[in-house]
């Protein structure tokens, strides 16, 4: 075999394998999202009349940020940076209220950068012990179409 | 029914203050004509810690990144920089501001599409007491009249604030008046859904206009 179809082949494969230098894999920051949400959520609670309403919202928005990680998409490396700075944003949060407006606000953020949804249907869930439903708006009420949400 | 002024408290003489200051205008303007990222933009920094530009610009690559189309990120900026500017009116101050904010963008996108859009009214029912606290934003058409209450997030969705709008839509249909009954939110809908869910006060007639569909406040009566 000639020098140079050796050559090829031994470093063939050690540059197909590296690593592409733009970004780590998408699941690490958004596992990282999701550990620094949690956090949040610990300070949120403290505030113990919005206990319920802090569970609500991680039951709601943890899946969905985590589902970020599950899309078939690398990030690149401006995205990554986009989330560690929001991650480090709501890591200076320490006033529980302001945890709680974050709460809301964070994974949106988040999906807004990677071009992800962390409202998908499929994740709504009614809390299991919800009040009661009310009477659905009639047939041809003005607010029907906005309380369906199918905007 | 009928729409009256709002007598002025004390509460209502400050924050006459805070409404009529240039830069609740000047962000409600911009957000009117904003994108959603640009809202979600316009959220964090005005309910964020830090106010350094550059933190934000890194946050938001989709609107300030190399290929994002330069009109964008020229609206953005302005967006941005308004936002940081209520931001760093400080904590006690900027609640005010962003309150204020959600009532102007509010009004300013009905007038999108009605004539008639007030601040700060009550309404009055024959025979019923009035009520104390004037809705945020209303519409006077003769015929299908709207009122709104505005709120920065989905945690300021309280029981009164939705007995009152189900009591207004109630007494106003004992008049067969198609009263529209709505809250805006600057916040996710799915938030709003959450808190919603856990209220026991009635609210299946009231509308929830959220952060994703303001537009449409533009386009056609809730």
């Amino acid at each position: 075999m000639p020098q140079l179809s050796r050559r090829c082949i031994r470093y063939a494969w050690p540059v197909s394998h590296q690593s592409r230098p733009t970004s780590p894999q998408p699941p690490d920051v958004i596992e990282r999202a999701a550990a620094a949400y949690r956090a949040l959520a610990d300070l949120a609670e403290t505030i113990e009349d919005e206990w319920q309403y802090v569970t609500d919202l991680v039951d709601a928005y943890l899946p969905g940020i985590r589902g970020l990680a599950e899309r078939d998409v690398e990030l690149e490396l401006d995205v990554v940076v986009a989330v560690d700075e929001a991650i480090a944003e709501i890591a200076s949060i320490t006033d529980p209220h302001k945890a709680i407006d974050w709460l809301s606000t964070f994974p949106h953020v988040v999906a807004v950068a990677v071009g992800g949804d962390v409202d998908r249907p499929s994740e709504v869930s009614e809390p299991e012990d919800a009040a009661p439903p009310e009477p659905e708006p009639d047939e041809d009420s003005p607010f029907r179409i906005l309380l369906r949400g199918d905007r | 029914m009928r729409f009256q002024d709002a007598a002025p408290d004390a509460r209502a003489v400050v924050y006459a203050g805070i409404q009529a200051d240039p830069l609740v205008a000047h962000v409600a303007s911009l957000l009117a004509e904003g994108t959603p990222a640009e809202r979600w933009l316009a959220r964090a920094v005005m309910n964020g810690e830090r106010t350094d530009p550059e933190t934000w610009r890194r946050i938001f690559p989709v609107l300030f990144g190399p290929s994002t189309d330069p009109a964008l990120s020229d609206h953005a900026a302005r967006v941005l920089d308004a936002s940081l500017g209520v931001a760093s009116r400080g904590e006690a101050a900027r609640s005010q501001y962003r309150g204020a904010i959600v009532e102007e963008l509010t009004a300013r996108l009905l007038a999108g599409r009605a004539t008639a859009v007030r601040r700060e009214r009550r309404v009055l029912f024959d025979g019923v007491r009035a009520e104390i606290h004037p809705y945020d934003v209303t519409v006077e058409s003769g015929d299908k009249p709207e009122v709104y209450d505005c709120k920065w997030g989905a945690r300021g969705i309280s029981a009164d604030v939705l007995n009152q709008l189900d009591d207004a839509r109630r007494h106003a249909a004992d008049e067969d008046v198609e009263l529209a009954a709505a809250i805006v939110v600057f916040d996710a809908r799915r938030s709003c859904e959450l808190r919603l869910a856990r209220s026991t006060a009635e609210h299946g007639g009231t509308g929830l206009v959220a952060l994703e569909e303001l537009d449409a406040l533009a386009e056609k009566r809730p």
